[in-house]
């Protein structure tokens, strides 16, 4: 009973945030995947065709006549993704950062708890949390998917959610290992949400202005290129993912162990 | 011979380019009352906090409980229990919830003295965090330090924000600390706060420590503001002439002066006289450090003014 008592106590904390992000957030994706047999019938390539072609390349519209690419660019590739970034960069800074400016890391530090422990449970609570709204997205659109008949290929399902889920845990862990590193948890929301965006930006323009690096180096290409539920399982993309986030947090952990803690 | 518990040895800590301790030397002793007293910003906070291994050191070192790495020690950080000057309380949870945590932390150490302390301390532990006044946030502080009933206890303005009653409780469950073995080192910006307990002092100042002395002597050399009023104009010279008596003046019928030492002499040579009203008052610390321990070092220990 007395095995991981931060973690636990972090996520006792945090069950009525997390209760209602999971529910808004299940709510949000099953309204934007319901809409599709609607956007069918409204003749949603001819909706497209309308806009300037650039615009609909950055936003990632481009392939909206099979549900795949629908549900790949409306929800994982915008909706979900981006307030999975929200509340994964939000939670990462205020989960060490944060409370440790509150001062709530003054007496777990003082305790015989190491600070590599504190550090690692107060992480697992982050990660527990990433993964309880992913799976939440992965349910909503499993059900969607055998409900309407969207014929979305499992396996490519599965893929792009393991995607979603590196790419929240990855910006969730940078803003939790800034904030590991300087105690502030401004500059971790910051430095998160400023790399987001970059990456965002790098990954929507780098194709309409024909420059491939741009994509190749954002955390959002990785995860998606132009579309995420299209492409299957990706080795690569999955692997930089999965291994920037390992740096990020093994840099954040030696500052940590090292550094005076802030009030 | 009494072993140091803590031991500081040439501490500075500089934040940036602000020096905020500058060689800092401090030994408390297994088993005593330590007070450490400075005004506010002197760096007792600072100080602690290194000790604590919450602030890593910029020069020197320190020494806790036979270990210099508390960080590579938490048997020894068991053995300690802490009161920080300001104890951060926030959410939803109940002062019982937060205190089983901090019981958790410690393998569940201590969590059969809670409703003891709490009860002593008048303390409702089904009250929420949200809403706790200072007071009863330092109650909280005062149970989680002791409940564990730890070897060394180091307490960063214990009494601030209890009412004179609970302050007397305060000193019960210290001194019942002390008889039980425990080492205490207890800061404080006012001396009267500690001098209730504390064996030794030491006083820090502008980043380092100026003195270290027991508390006894240390209340002497501050002595006391004394007036008395008489019936008739008081002689300023037969007054000025008597021992320990400082910076004496008259005015009117009322005779003003700083003791030092005992007050024998004064009320033997004032009952000469018909005494229509007296009052004195220990001096506090900021009195103290103009007379004895100014910027410049130079302590004007016994001179007369």
């Amino acid at each position: 009973m007395s095995s991981f008592p931060v973690l636990r106590r972090v996520l006792q904390s945090r069950r009525r945030p997390l209760s209602i992000w999971t529910v808004a957030l299940g709510g949000v994706c099953g309204m934007y995947t319901s809409l599709y047999p609607m956007m069918e019938k409204v003749n949603l390539q001819e909706m497209m065709e309308a806009l300037p072609p650039a615009m609909v390349e950055a936003l990632g519209y481009d392939d909206m006549t099979s549900a795949a690419g629908y549900v790949g660019s409306a929800t994982y590739g915008l909706v979900a993704m981006a307030l999975l970034l929200v509340f994964g960069i939000g939670n990462g800074a205020k989960i060490l950062a944060g409370h440790e400016e509150a001062g709530d890391l003054e007496l777990e530090l003082t305790s015989p708890l190491s600070r590599q422990t504190i550090y690692a449970q107060r992480l697992a609570a982050l990660w527990v949390q990433i993964s309880v709204l992913v799976a939440m997205v992965l349910l909503v659109t499993l059900v969607l998917n055998a409900a309407q008949s969207l014929g979305i290929p499992l396996d490519d399902l599965m893929a792009g959610t393991l995607g979603l889920w590196l790419l929240t845990g990855l910006f969730g862990s940078l803003a939790f290992a800034v904030g590991a590193a300087t105690g502030r948890r401004a500059v971790a929301l910051g430095v998160a949400a400023g790399a987001a965006v970059v990456g965002w930006m790098f990954n929507a323009i780098g194709p309409t202005v024909g420059v491939d690096w741009m994509s190749a180096v954002s955390p959002l290409g990785w995860y998606m290129a132009d579309n995420p539920l299209t492409r299957g399982f990706q080795p690569l993309g999955s692997s930089l993912l999965a291994v920037t986030t390992v740096v990020v947090l093994v840099a954040g952990w030696m500052r940590f162990l090292r550094r005076d803690l802030m009030t | 011979m009494a072993s140091a518990v803590v031991k500081v040895r040439g501490l500075v800590k500089d934040y940036g380019r602000f020096r905020a301790l500058r060689g800092v030397d401090l030994e408390v002793q297994q088993g005593e009352v330590f007070g450490f007293i400075g005004p506010n910003g002197a760096g007792k906070s600072t100080t602690i906090r290194c000790i604590l291994d919450l602030l890593r050191p910029t020069e020197g070192s320190v020494e806790v409980l036979g270990t210099s790495d508390l960080r590579g020690h938490p048997e020894v950080r068991a053995r300690v229990g802490y009161l920080p000057g300001e104890l951060a309380m926030h959410g939803s949870s109940t002062v019982r919830e937060h205190l089983a945590y901090l019981c958790e932390l410690r393998q569940g150490r201590g969590a059969e003295r809670v409703e003891e302390l709490a009860a002593r301390f008048g303390l409702d532990l089904d009250r929420r965090f949200r809403g706790l006044s200072k007071g009863n946030k330092q109650k909280v502080g005062v149970v989680q330090a002791f409940m564990h009933t730890p070897d060394l206890l180091i307490l960063d303005e214990p009494t601030s924000g209890l009412d004179p009653l609970l302050q007397q409780e305060f000193l019960r469950l210290a001194r019942e600390a002390h008889v039980g073995g425990a080492t205490l080192l207890v800061s404080s910006h006012i001396l009267s706060e500690v001098e209730a307990i504390a064996g030794r002092v030491a006083i820090i100042r502008a980043g380092a420590i100026v003195d270290v002395e027991d508390v006894a002597k240390l209340r002497e050399r501050a002595g006391q503001h004394v007036t008395l009023t008489f019936d008739e104009p008081p002689s300023l010279e037969a007054f000025s002439a008597l021992p320990g008596l400082e910076q004496v003046s008259v005015e009117g019928h009322t005779l003003s002066a700083v003791l030092h030492g005992a007050p024998d002499a004064l009320l033997k040579e004032a009952s000469r006289h018909t005494v229509t009203r007296w009052t004195a008052h220990d001096r506090n610390l900021e009195e103290l450090f103009m007379d004895h321990y100014r910027p410049d070092g130079a302590a004007s220990d016994g001179d007369r003014a």
